[in-house]
């Protein structure tokens, strides 16, 4: 993987300006117009600083408008979270599985999930229930928005796992796709991994809701969230493709998740 | 004054049975102390005790590097090496004038010397003692911060590139600088070999073993000529005592010049091989838990850092190395989150490492197999604090690593090379990287405590302080060996004046001058040294962003550079209040 993105990349220009090089410090006095690098992994867009100021707060405004914008969701997650994403990384890089995926670079595709056995599985067991959810959404793993605004080959990757794993969050949870369980699954990963497109969708999604929404979210969602996802292991060191096989209750007790409450 | 360095328990002792010997004090138990000092026994001597003290003009406790230069430095003064000197150690001291490395290895104790240590040291004739073969020229240093990668260099050029300094203008006009004289003096005096202070080496790396060979060679110099310095080793301080309590609480400090029969209140040092010395004044050179400034009931305050210094001799491939000159001669120094780790030059090849880590870390590194244990050290100057981590965990109980280190690092190198290599951000492209360590000498892992300590006095009446007893510092900027041996020049120089203007050396009056020159300085080292420790021991993310910013900004800002070598050099007292 690692290889195939270098060999790919290799036939751009890799190489910076010198002018570049020499204000290579942490606080360079580049223009802000520029965008600090060259093409970095397929799919990838390099922006210039002022260019992701705008995506984040032209995203954030659109994702509130439309919750249904994935592809301005996921640009805001993007767009903001350098650091965090750096975090996450980091969190990986302590954990053996965590680890393991960073290395080998996995990716959940319908293809590698193999959906079809999965369907066979018996009621209840975790590839059963993921399957299930996916049919009932009518969805696909293959429907992920790929990642265009992350400036670091490994963060990208660990940008695309963190989407392709928010599937499994719902059959970890039992949390349903309305616009409030959303945001309850999403107080669930701002307290795991602090992303700051969790954060702002946790503040700012509840200004769209119905009083009725709003209270399942603080009464039920947001204390369930608040506990489990201080009490679970790291959800983004989960290689899930190696838990399929086992029970749903098998795979929240080992995750120290607790099935959220169900209205 | 006299009072102050007797007990309560002493002076209400008349009548008893202590009437003839008053005990010291207790070392200070008192409960609000952060760090109890380590209590030397107290003597109750009874009155059937008859063996007479032998009397000394100076006994110094401690014949560490501190201890022993002031030995050699007043055997070498003019009106001082006429007085009777005694110096006391616990351990060996004549085996160190035998000393014989190999040349193909280094002791684990290395210290730097900046140009006013080896101005002193050729001053008191000791350089010359020294085998230039193994003392190793420090022309650069690289420090930077683990987690951002903000970065700071310095080389001989930046420390002396302004003659006067900025900063020293700016603290002597406004009269904060006092002394320019003796300023002068050791700059004078350390570069009369001719070569000019332009070309000075930031330090002088060396064994602190080497320096102690050119100490006690000296000394039995002296010896030789007829000076009387007695040494004293292998036998251990036992108690200190004062003969007779003074009953009332007035300043009765005896007055200058007195009459050598006016002994009443000098210190009686009593050893564990039942000598006794009477001194008409006592140096503390006896370490961090120096008996001496227990006795004189100084307070020292300061706390134990969470961290152990690893020390290590290592072997380390130049070829590796991507600064100027295959990093030769360059001392390299990175912050993490578990505290700085510091590799230093020594000739042929050599480095010696100071490691500053948690305690179970330091003690897991010193297990860890020779290889397994250099990956570390070479991923402790290049891998991720997270990456880190994950290896300090997968050392098992016995030592044995949990994965293969090897492969491991050289994952993450791989990825993080690539990273470097396509990013603009991220300085660690152009950045130089340290030479790759390849052998660790066996059996040169050693941790050592770290602590921060200050004493809140360096003199009492008859008593001084020096070195690691006045205070002690984090080993990260080097400074402490250093600042112990300019607390040692400037108390000789003291008391070669009170000797020469006919004062008694003992009495607190004389003393004063080199208390109020050193203390200053040494707290403000203390200071500096303590914060960065603690500025450094975060991976916060605020904190790290502004620290990282600071460095950048110092490391682009020539004069505030120049400002901090100087200091660091010694070639550049922090402020210190005028001597009267
Ligand atoms: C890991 C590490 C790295 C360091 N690196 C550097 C560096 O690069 N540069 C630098 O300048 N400094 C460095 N230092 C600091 C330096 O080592 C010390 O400041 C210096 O050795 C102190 O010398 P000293 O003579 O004052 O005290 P010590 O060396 O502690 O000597 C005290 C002596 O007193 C004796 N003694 C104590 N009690 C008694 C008693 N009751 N009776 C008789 N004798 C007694 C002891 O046996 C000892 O020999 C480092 C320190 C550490 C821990």
């Amino acid at each position: 993987m690692l290889s195939r993105t270098l060999a790919q990349s290799s036939t751009k220009p890799l190489f910076l300006a010198p002018r570049m090089t020499q204000c290579a410090t942490l606080f360079s006095f580049r223009s802000p117009l520029q965008p600090p690098t060259e093409r970095l992994y397929e799919g990838h867009v390099p922006i210039s600083p002022f260019q992701r100021t705008l995506l984040a707060v032209g995203s954030a405004f659109a994702a509130l408008h439309n919750p249904h914008r994935g592809d301005m969701i996921a640009a805001l997650g993007e767009s903001t979270g350098g650091i965090f994403l750096r975090r996450i990384r980091d969190q990986m890089l302590k954990d053996p599985e965590g680890r393991r995926i960073l290395r080998e670079r996995p990716k959940i595709t319908s293809e590698s999930m193999q959906l079809d056995k999965l369907r066979q599985l018996p009621d209840g067991i975790f590839g059963r229930e993921y399957v299930r959810f996916l049919d009932d959404q009518q969805v696909s793993p293959d429907t992920r928005e790929p990642v265009h605004f992350v400036d670091d080959e490994e963060l990208a990757y660990v940008m695309q796992r963190y989407r392709e794993t928010h599937d499994f969050y719902h059959t970890l949870t039992g949390l349903p796709v309305t616009v409030d369980a959303e945001i309850g699954l999403k107080w669930f990963e701002m307290v795991q991994t602090g992303l700051p497109m969790t954060v702002l969708s946790s503040f700012f999604g509840p200004l769209r809701l119905s009083s009725q929404e709003r209270e399942r979210l603080f009464n039920i969602y947001v204390p369930w969230a608040l506990e489990n996802g201080s009490n679970a292991k790291s959800l983004m060191s989960v290689r899930w493709e190696d838990w399929m096989e086992r029970s749903v209750e098998e795979v929240q007790r080992e995750l120290c998740v607790k099935p959220c409450p169900q209205v | 004054m006299a009072t102050h360095i007797l007990s309560s328990t002493a002076r209400s002792g008349f009548g008893s049975r202590l009437h003839s010997v008053a005990t010291c004090r207790l070392p200070l138990a008192r409960s609000q102390l952060p760090h109890r000092i380590s209590a030397i026994r107290v003597q109750s001597t009874t009155a059937q005790d008859t063996t007479a003290p032998e009397q000394y003009d100076v006994v110094i406790v401690g014949g560490g590097i501190a201890g022993s230069a002031l030995a050699c430095a007043l055997a070498s003064g003019k009106a001082s090496s006429t007085q009777k000197i005694g110096l006391i150690e616990a351990f060996d001291l004549s085996s160190h004038a035998k000393w014989s490395p190999r040349p193909d290895q280094y002791s684990n104790r290395v210290s730097s010397l900046t140009p006013k240590s080896v101005a002193f040291l050729k001053k008191i004739g000791v350089w010359a003692e020294l085998d230039p073969s193994r003392v190793a020229e420090m022309e650069g240093m690289q420090v930077w911060d683990g987690v951002s990668g903000a970065r700071i260099t310095f080389d001989a050029a930046n420390a002396t590139s302004t003659r006067s300094s900025f900063l020293h203008q700016v603290l002597s006009t406004s009269g904060l600088i006092g002394n320019p004289a003796a300023d002068l003096e050791y700059r004078d005096s350390s570069f009369n070999d001719g070569s000019d202070i332009k070309s000075s080496p930031l330090a002088w790396m060396t064994e602190n073993l080497h320096v102690q060979y050119g100490l006690q060679k000296q000394i039995l110099g002296h010896q030789e000529r007829g000076v009387k310095l007695d040494i004293f080793e292998r036998t251990k301080v036992q108690g200190i005592t004062v003969k007779q309590a003074y009953p009332t609480d007035a300043d009765v400090s005896a007055p200058a010049g007195s009459t050598a029969a006016d002994v009443s209140d000098w210190p009686v040092i009593e050893l564990d091989n039942g000598k006794k010395l009477q001194a008409r004044l006592l140096v503390g050179a006896d370490g961090v838990n120096s008996p001496v400034r227990s006795f004189a009931s100084i307070e020292s305050l300061g706390w134990d850092y969470q961290q152990f210094g690893l020390v290590a001799t290592l072997k380390v491939d130049h070829l590796t190395s991507t600064a100027p000159g295959n990093g030769v001669g360059i001392a390299w120094q990175r912050f993490l989150p578990t505290g700085p780790i510091a590799l230093l030059p020594l000739n042929n090849g050599f480095a010696s490492l100071v490691w500053s880590t948690t305690p179970k870390i330091a003690q897991d590194l010193k297990k860890l197999p020779a290889s397994d244990f250099c990956v570390l050290v070479n991923a402790a100057f290049s891998a991720s604090p997270a990456e880190l981590e994950y290896l300090y965990k997968n050392i098992g109980p016995d030592g044995q690593p949990l994965v293969d280190f090897q492969q491991e690092t050289e994952w993450r190198a791989g990825v993080q090379d690539m990273e470097a290599f396509r990013t603009a951000f991220g300085s660690s492209r152009t950045d130089a990287k340290p030479p790759k360590v390849i052998e660790v000498q066996e059996n040169t892992r050693a941790p050592f405590p770290l602590r921060m300590r200050n004493s809140n006095s360096y003199v009492e009446d008859r008593v001084a302080l020096v070195g690691d007893a006045a205070h002690t510092v984090h080993p990260l900027a080097g400074q402490g060996l250093n600042q112990g041996l300019a607390d040692v020049e400037c108390l000789a120089r003291v008391i070669e004046q009170g000797l020469l203007s006919g004062s008694d050396i003992g009495n607190i009056h004389s003393l004063t001058p080199y208390s109020s020159e050193r203390f200053l300085p040494n707290l403000a080292m203390l200071g500096t040294v303590d914060k960065l420790s603690k500025l450094y021991n975060t991976d916060l993310s605020p904190i790290v962003w502004a620290r990282s910013l600071g460095l950048t900004a110092v490391d682009s800002m020539g004069p505030i550079k120049t400002e901090i070598m100087r200091f660091a050099m010694g070639l550049e007292d922090a402020p210190h209040s005028n001597r009267s």
